[in-house]
């Protein structure tokens, strides 16, 4: 994509269909003013993709976050610290099988 | 000498919000920051999915508070997109004053503060939330409510417009022009002010644009690049205005950029108060079971923040979103800090912190 104009990424999201992940990548071209939305499949039981950002350094707090809220491993990064969430992290928020209503186990016991 | 970790924060005068920084010194000398976030996540895109589409707007406006109005119209306008529905053209007008108001009263907001944390103290702080609280006014008159103001309707907005508007408006602006023109003088001639902006926190344009960054941040890397020009919405593509742009890309540049956007910001009013039909309503759909066609397909939008690009990706189901994702512009830029500070000193941190204009509310959502 870079080598075509495309120097700016926007955002890094996922979104859970049930049957399957997609990985979108928003990117931008800024001389020649173009968009583009990028999906990638994934498997919903083991998903992983290769880090972009030895492309695109903005890729760095989006795809940590990423990992966080859909359980993507992201291949080619060392394990970083949990980014959003000061809780104990388990559990894949944004995907759909994450349950409402049942707390979690706070970790002070209290 | 061995360095040295230092935290600072998570509860700091100079961070705005709850933000936390590792940074590791040499003595005076600033070798690496690592920013902590997530003090405020409180999870707002996974609550959208279980709300209707028109009881999110009051979530989207916590995200930042210091311009609200513009995440709301964010927000909206990616729900009219979906269900199609249009905006009425006196009301796209009414939209495009009130973001631009929004947008100085944000600036305004964020020079004060700056001045604040570099140490030209009080006097900024105190004129600029004067004026601040003029645009605040209209904007509460405008919607009935001074923070939170929830007045985007699908197709408009909640409240006619007052009887005189305009000549509030038009009175309004010329008195921020003239008042803000004169921080200039007052902020230029201030040795610490140029002394601690100078030369701080450079990011160049090559290293900006990969790092991601947006708004004033990536225009005072001499990026022209601003969406309502590059993706104009409503009639921003009628209305004549200028972008700002930095030559160093250091904090004082962002400062510039920021500050001439007020005038711009000021330009567009007055051309929309032109422009704008005398007659027809504002008022938008009071509904708030919406819902878009079957089989919607994911849809995208962007609007120029006063921190930078905002962008709503929305996957839509038939009464709730199935899937809602923003793009914060403050969360990026603050990404960007750790590629500013290399051997900057420590005090110059909180310029360089402070330039950014973060909002933590926002970048944990």
């Amino acid at each position: 994509m870079k080598n075509q104009g495309y120097d700016y990424l926007k955002k890094v999201t996922a979104v859970d269909y049930g049957d399957r992940l997609e990985v979108v990548y928003i990117v931008y071209d800024t001389a020649r003013r173009r968009e583009e939305v990028v999906g990638v499949r994934l498997e919903p039981e083991s998903p992983e993709i290769v880090t972009v950002m030895n492309i695109y350094k903005a890729a760095d707090w989006y795809e940590r976050e990423m990992s966080e809220m859909f359980g993507i491993r992201i291949l080619g990064r060392k394990a970083d610290r949990l980014l959003l969430e000061k809780w104990n992290g388990k559990g894949t928020p944004l995907r759909k099988s994450f349950g409402w209503g049942k707390p979690y186990e706070r970790r002070g016991g209290g | 000498m061995p360095t040295m970790k230092i935290n600072v924060g998570p509860i700091h005068p100079s961070t705005h919000g709850v933000l936390r920084l590792v940074v590791e010194v040499d003595g005076d000398t600033v070798k690496g920051v690592e920013p902590h976030i997530g003090f405020l996540h409180r999870g707002v895109e996974k609550l959208m999915e279980t709300r209707l589409y028109m009881q999110s707007p009051s979530y989207v406006e916590k995200l930042d508070y210091i311009a609200p109005l513009s995440w709301d119209e964010l927000y909206v306008s990616a729900v009219e997109r979906a269900t199609g529905i249009e905006t009425k053209e006196r009301a796209q007008y009414a939209r495009m004053i009130m973001l631009e108001f929004q947008r100085i009263a944000s600036h305004l907001l964020w020079l004060g503060t700056f001045c604040n944390d570099i140490g030209q103290l009080f006097t900024m702080f105190m004129w600029c939330f004067r004026e601040r609280a003029k645009v605040l006014k209209l904007l509460e008159d405008l919607s009935g409510s001074r923070m939170f103001y929830v007045n985007m309707r699908l197709g408009g907005m909640n409240q006619e417009l007052p009887g005189d508007f305009e000549e509030r408006v038009q009175g309004l602006v010329d008195e921020l022009e003239s008042r803000i023109s004169s921080y200039k003088e007052v902020l230029e001639s201030d040795p610490v002010f140029m002394e601690r902006t100078k030369g701080v926190g450079i990011l160049k344009k090559e290293e900006a644009i990969n790092c991601g960054v947006s708004g004033p941040v990536l225009r005072a890397a001499g990026v022209e690049e601003d969406v309502r020009r590059s993706k104009p919405y409503y009639f921003y593509d009628k209305v004549k205005f200028r972008i700002p742009q930095g030559r160093e890309s250091d904090s004082y540049d962002r400062y510039r950029v920021r500050y001439e956007e007020m005038f711009e910001s000021i330009r567009i009013i007055r051309q929309c108060l032109e422009m704008m039909p005398e007659t027809g309503t504002v008022l938008g759909m009071r509904i708030k079971l919406v819902g878009p066609p079957a089989k919607p397909d994911p849809v995208l939008v962007s609007r120029e923040l006063p921190r930078g690009e905002g962008m709503v990706y929305m996957v839509p189901d038939k009464q709730k979103p199935y899937r809602i994702s923003l793009r914060s512009p403050a969360f990026i830029n603050l990404a960007a800090i750790t590629r500013m500070c290399d051997d900057c000193r420590f005090a110059d941190l909180f310029s360089i912190l402070g330039s950014l204009d973060v909002v933590l509310a926002e970048i944990d959502r």
